[in-house]
């Protein structure tokens, strides 16, 4: 990359560069500059040089020095760090499964959810929309950890990223779990940390629906879970398959589950027990029979591939996100010393309508 | 001020050769290597077929990973570099989709680690995937595009497909002399 300062170079003439260089998403990005990147590792206790984590098929070395500068270009600011840092862990993660699902032709996407104080701390949205764009965490964040993926691993569409389609939620799918609406334990501590840690979490899907039960009732919610599963979605998790379906149910649909009596783990079941699809539809069943091919098969083979969050805001409205074929991983988020103050001095106070004066 | 790079440093790899083609297939023990992806099969069966009515001395020898990602794993690795030990020259397939092209060069790769002259088959679509993920690798590993498209398992259909020309391709791959770049010769002084 040019050593040319950025009085030399425009802002329009650097973003030409970057693209050029294939490092950027395609849309206009912040150039990387000395100052920049300092200033964003005021989010970081690490060193500079520290390696997070080896990415891709030569296993690059991501250094926190590289992923401040891809927070950078993505928008993000300094207290972000320490979640990019724990999502660049997760990405490197084998069982992340990252590099095959980067690079196959179901054009996968980096799926992200982060739980714990930390949401509060970054305004990083978990209900109305969270997935949705708007929010300034919620967007960088999945952005920074997708450009630096890309730059780190050196795989461009076409080249090594084979996606057929694409993905419009690749560098963009992140919200907060809605812990404080949630019937049930969060996401982060069903999958081992403690509910007072701040976590991010990582899966690999390709696509998403969006369903509503005719009545929001506990029976019309678990069978709308089952019925709205699209046949292309599978979800299994045993002889070395690790397919899994998150559902992510709003807090309307999950009251009225747990007001049923059912735990998280007594959902899962319940998909796994009423899931039998016919073989003769779309798809054809997975494996090889020595006899009679099956009639039916489970589209949730066991519950180990049936994951559960609660996101979103009021309404009836929640999502099926799947087939992941990656994770899903889980990374507890390290605060450094100073995360207190640099959350406060780069907090954003959201001012989208003003509502003051109407009401008092 | 200048700008920070947010790319990984580039390594100037070294760039390794490949091994010596043979002269001629004829009486030749000719290896299929399926990388564990469905269509991979039928492509190399269509592929045998072909190749023994043209060279009826030559012998076949199969290495099936029983899946995909499996090759992933070291011991699958060594036991792909034990069996090209055995064949003169080896044909894998299939690089059809993003994955499996990856997986296809390593395949080929761990062959030509073996001293085996080895040749991929890729769907044409897939042909600047098998280069980048060759250069990554340090070989120009060699490779035949085939018509034969992206995850078919038809293998009547793949018959029909795999044409003399397409023979003739593969052929090509496996007895042309190497460049001077695949020999990977040093630059004289």
């Amino acid at each position: 990359m040019s050593k040319q300062s950025q009085e030399e170079q425009s802002l329009e003439e650097i973003n030409r560069s970057l693209y050029r260089d294939g490092m950027t998403d395609g849309l206009p990005v912040i150039p990387p500059t000395e100052e920049r990147v300092e200033e964003m590792l005021r989010g970081t206790d690490y060193d500079r040089d520290h390696v997070l984590g080896v990415l891709g098929n030569n296993e690059n070395p991501l250094t926190v020095e590289a992923l401040a500068a891809n927070a950078v270009m993505a928008g993000c600011v300094p207290p972000y760090m320490p979640v990019l840092e724990a999502g660049a862990r997760a990405l490197a993660d084998p069982d992340a499964n990252a590099i095959q699902f980067s690079v196959s032709t179901g054009s996968w996407a980096y799926q992200w959810i982060v739980n714990g104080p930390v949401r509060e701390k970054l305004n990083i949205e978990c209900s109305s929309g969270a997935f949705g764009p708007s929010y300034h965490a919620n967007q960088t964040i999945a952005r920074a950890l997708g450009i630096a993926y890309r730059n780190t691993a050196k795989i461009y569409p076409g080249e090594k990223d084979m996606g057929v389609m694409g993905n419009p939620f690749k560098f963009s799918f992140l919200a907060g779990e809605n812990e404080e609406m949630s019937p049930w334990e969060p996401y982060h501590v069903t999958h081992g940390l403690d509910a007072d840690d701040s976590a991010i979490s990582l899966a690999g899907p390709n696509g998403w629906v969006q369903w509503f039960p005719s009545e929001n009732t506990a029976e019309n919610v678990l069978r709308g879970m089952i019925d709205n599963t699209p046949p292309s979605m599978r979800a299994r998790s045993s002889d070395g398959i690790n397919a899994t379906i998150l559902h992510a149910f709003n807090p309307y649909n999950a009251e009225e589950v747990e007001k049923a009596g059912m735990s998280k783990q007594e959902v899962k079941q319940y998909l796994v027990d009423n899931s039998y699809q016919t073989t003769d539809g779309f798809s054809e069943p997975r494996g090889s029979y020595d006899k009679v091919p099956p009639r039916q098969v489970r589209q949730y083979y066991d519950t180990d591939a049936v994951k559960i969050a609660c996101i979103g805001g009021p309404g009836r409205v929640s999502a099926i996100v799947g087939t992941s074929i990656g994770g899903p991983v889980t990374k507890k988020i390290e605060l450094p010393n100073n995360f207190d103050d640099l959350a406060e001095e780069y907090a954003i106070e959201e001012n989208w309508v003003p509502t003051e004066g109407f009401y008092d | 001020m200048g700008l920070v790079t947010p790319s990984s440093a580039n390594e100037n790899q070294e760039q390794k050769p490949l091994v010596p083609r043979v002269d001629d297939l004829d009486g030749k023990r000719i290896g299929l290597y399926d990388n564990g992806k469905p269509a991979a099969e039928p492509l190399l069966t269509a592929v045998q077929e072909k190749l023994s009515a043209r060279y009826p001395d030559a012998t076949f020898d199969w290495y099936h990973v029983a899946h995909l990602n499996y090759i992933k794993n070291e011991d699958e690795q060594e036991a792909v570099r034990e069996w090209a030990k055995d064949v003169d020259v080896a044909i894998g397939a299939i690089g059809d989709c993003g994955s499996c092209t990856k997986f296809l060069t390593w395949g080929i790769e761990f062959i030509e680690d073996a001293g085996t002259a080895g040749v991929g088959l890729i769907d044409e679509g897939f042909e600047l995937d098998y280069q980048s993920n060759s250069i990554e690798r340090g070989r120009p590993l060699r490779y035949k595009k085939t018509p034969v498209r992206c995850e078919t398992t038809d293998l009547e259909r793949v018959r029909e497909e795999v044409t003399e020309d397409v023979i003739d391709g593969i052929v090509d791959e496996l007895t042309r002399p190497l460049s001077e770049k695949e020999r990977a010769d040093p630059i004289p002084q």
